[in-house]
């Protein structure tokens, strides 16, 4: 096969057993590769009503056909497993140097099963398979443990482990690789920590072959062209990296603030971009091969809060920042480093964080169940409460089951600002209809990775839409979700992917990414093929979470979204318009009653 | 009258030399569009910008009114 090494690498973890799959040709290319074929094999293979934190569940790496390529960002991998936090699906995606090294092992895929009898960490180094001890670095955080696994096997090689936060089932736990970067939602670092598994290191030289290579190099060199011209231009990943964002959403009236209380923070000027540019920057960092680089080195010289890593990012900043009315950039940054050092996701971490500070402010809880005071914009008490999830320490133990289920316990569920029990990212919807749609259908709850509409409501790429009217966004959304399936199952970066290989026509269309799909593999994807793939990997997806209990009855969004309008701001008065756009929703994905129909899944195979 | 100009993050370039943060008070003609307000400062007006008034998004043509704000940030950013 070309672009696809098409093999699988399978772990017992329970036996210890390794053994290698070839993947059928047909469902390589109607499945696309990463997401897509990780979905796949989970429905087949798994229940969907399995305790996530079984050794019943499966845990998927999977990589794309375009990872280790030379298609620009070509260096994603996906996370496939049943979430703990949601009940439903996890797919988280993540960067750095890991993916491609894991490719050049020769495996597109590897899947963990069981659960080993006692921490184990897995060596790949092409053909040598080995499944290890861990002891000695259970307990560890990632980048002690990073950093031991490499003096162990090749300091070449690249490492995913989670840190305490897996090994100790936290419902946001992330799974981190190269120390720093994250796949970081929907617990996926619970379900590895479930299996005893602490790491996995990767090593080889085996990169993938083209179909067409002249035309894959030529294709890959007119687009890293392009994007070097825009960062001559001036790109503001670039140059601020995604903290640059804060003043976008805080100009719209949606930037989280004070648990989604309101969306215009007072402290933004503290937080944003230029602050950290000016403050802490050390150098942009990119992920291997990128020619964006919008990850931030920094390092903080404060003597309370002093440290060295990557970020924030602009996610970062609205839920450990704002989202907790958190003005200190350095503390902000001290307990992002900690998160990644801990293994944790710091979107849901900042607004279980920042459920728990309003039910402190509004008398629900006190120090008697705190431990501490826990108001907004205390760092300190962020930091605290980081670490105390990570452990489960005291009160910390309550925070790591996220917020809905603490929003539960104390019958405030308005203070729970989720979707499928999952936290919103730092998009408030109220202000952003269409990604209110996007978060309630949301395969892996809420979610902008899944089919981020703010690129047009929020960023104007391609075009800007209005994000204060609902009309259009069912159509929106939808194809939104399938190009992010396409981009996710392909192995390349949203970031790059929405601006530089759809065009601008039918909402977004896959021109120049099926292109690059083509000249890899020789899979000869139109654009509507291509698309019409990723829509069967979401409506699998779909199927799997009907079939795990999350389907209709969970396509809506916290309270405090659809019955508190916005207090201030552009988007005054608003809530989100759920009730109409989700029936319009359903009908553009042809879902009756938010059912797949029997022609649509016979249409896509799915029969 | 008076109305607040706001450049975000590489749109900064356009203020005026030595301007502390990234919002200005511009004087305009009564009348004058969100367009006649950003068009002095070397702001693209085509698809590679995002412009806004009072966070809300309106035509170029639309009119601004004592005390509104234009925000304005590139697109080209790609995320």
């Amino acid at each position: 096969m070309y672009g696809w090494h098409g093999k699988i690498l399978r772990i017992n973890l329970t036996t210890g057993k390794v053994s290698t799959e070839e993947i059928d040709p047909k469902l390589a290319r109607d499945y696309i590769g990463g997401r897509g074929w990780a979905i796949r094999y989970l429905t087949d293979e798994v229940d969907p009503k399995v305790d996530p934190l079984s050794p019943d569940n499966k845990l998927i790496f999977a990589t794309g056909p375009l990872t280790a390529t030379t298609a620009p960002t070509g260096n994603r991998y996906m996370v496939v497993t049943k979430s703990p936090l949601t009940g439903a699906l996890a797919h988280s995606n993540s960067g750095g140097d890991f993916p491609t090294w894991m490719k050049r092992t020769g495996y597109d895929m590897f899947i963990f099963e069981g659960r080993a009898q006692s921490p184990v960490y897995v060596w790949v180094n092409e053909d040598q398979v080995e499944v290890r001890d861990a002891a000695h670095v259970w307990g560890r955080d990632v980048h002690e443990t990073t950093d031991i696994l490499l003096e162990e096997t090749d300091p070449g090689a690249k490492v995913a482990c989670i840190g305490p936060a897996g090994e100790n089932r936290v419902l946001m736990a992330a799974i981190m690789n190269d120390k720093h970067r994250a796949a970081a939602r929907s617990g996926v670092g619970a379900v590895m920590g479930s299996k005893n598994l602490k790491g996995v290191v990767v090593m080889g030289r085996k990169n993938p072959a083209f179909f067409d290579d002249a035309g894959m190099r030529a294709l890959s060199l007119e687009l890293n062209k392009e994007v070097g011209a825009d960062i001559k231009k001036g790109s503001n990943l670039r140059i601020y990296g995604t903290a640059y964002v804060p003043q976008v959403t805080n100009t719209l009236g949606i930037l989280p603030t004070r648990n989604f209380q309101t969306g215009v923070f007072e402290g933004v000027d503290n937080i944003d971009g230029v602050a950290l540019k000016n403050k802490y920057l050390i150098t942009h960092k990119p992920c291997y091969r990128c020619p964006i680089a919008c990850g931030r080195l920094t390092a903080v010289d404060d003597e309370k809060y002093a440290g060295k890593g990557e970020g924030p990012e602009y996610e970062t900043i609205a839920s450990l920042g704002s989202a907790c009315g958190l003005s200190n950039l350095a503390a902000l940054t001290k307990a992002n480093y900690l998160c990644n050092e801990l293994g944790l996701d710091t979107i849901s971490t900042g607004l279980t964080i920042a459920a728990a500070m309003e039910l402190y402010e509004k008398g629900e809880i006190g120090i008697e169940d705190t431990g501490r005071p826990l108001s907004f914009g205390d760092g300190d008490a962020v930091i605290d409460m980081v670490q105390k999830i990570a452990y489960r320490d005291g009160f910390g133990d309550e925070l790591a089951e996220g917020s809905f289920r603490l929003a539960a316990k104390y019958n405030r569920p308005e203070v729970s600002v989720t979707a499928r029990r999952q936290e919103l990212p730092g998009y408030d919807p109220r202000g952003s209809q269409g990604m209110g749609l996007l978060y309630a259908t949301s395969n892996k709850g809420a979610s902008h990775m899944e089919g981020d509409v703010a690129y047009e409501e929020v960023f104007g790429t391609p075009v800007k839409a209005d994000g204060l009217v609902t009309d259009g966004k069912a159509e929106l959304v939808a194809r939104f979700q399938d190009a992010f399936a396409l981009i996710d199952s392909g192995g390349i970066c949203v970031f790059f992917a929405v601006r530089y290989v759809f065009t601008k026509e039918m909402m977004i269309w896959p021109v120049r990414l099926a292109q690059l799909l083509n000249l890899t593999t020789g899979a000869d994807y139109s654009p509507a093929e291509a698309l019409e793939a990723a829509e069967r990997v979401y409506t699998l997806e779909r199927m799997f979470l009907i079939g795990a209990g999350s389907g209709p009855e969970e396509d809506t969004l916290s309270p405090r979204l659809l019955h508190e309008p916005l207090p201030e701001g552009p988007g005054k008065g608003r809530v989100v318009d759920l009730d109409k756009m989700l029936p319009e929703y359903y009908q553009v994905r042809d879902w009756p009653g938010g059912i797949p129909s029997e022609e649509k899944l016979s249409a896509l195979g799915l029969m | 009258m008076k109305i607040r100009l706001k450049l975000i993050a590489s749109y900064r370039e356009h203020l005026p030399p030595g301007t502390e943060g990234s919002v200005i008070e511009v004087e305009v003609p009564p009348g004058a569009t969100v367009a006649e307000v950003v068009t002095p400062f070397g702001i693209p007006l085509d698809d590679s910008s995002v412009i806004v008034l009072n966070g809300l998004t309106v035509p170029l043509d639309a009119p601004v009114l004592e005390g509104d704000t234009v925000a304005a940030f590139s697109a080209i950013a790609g995320g």
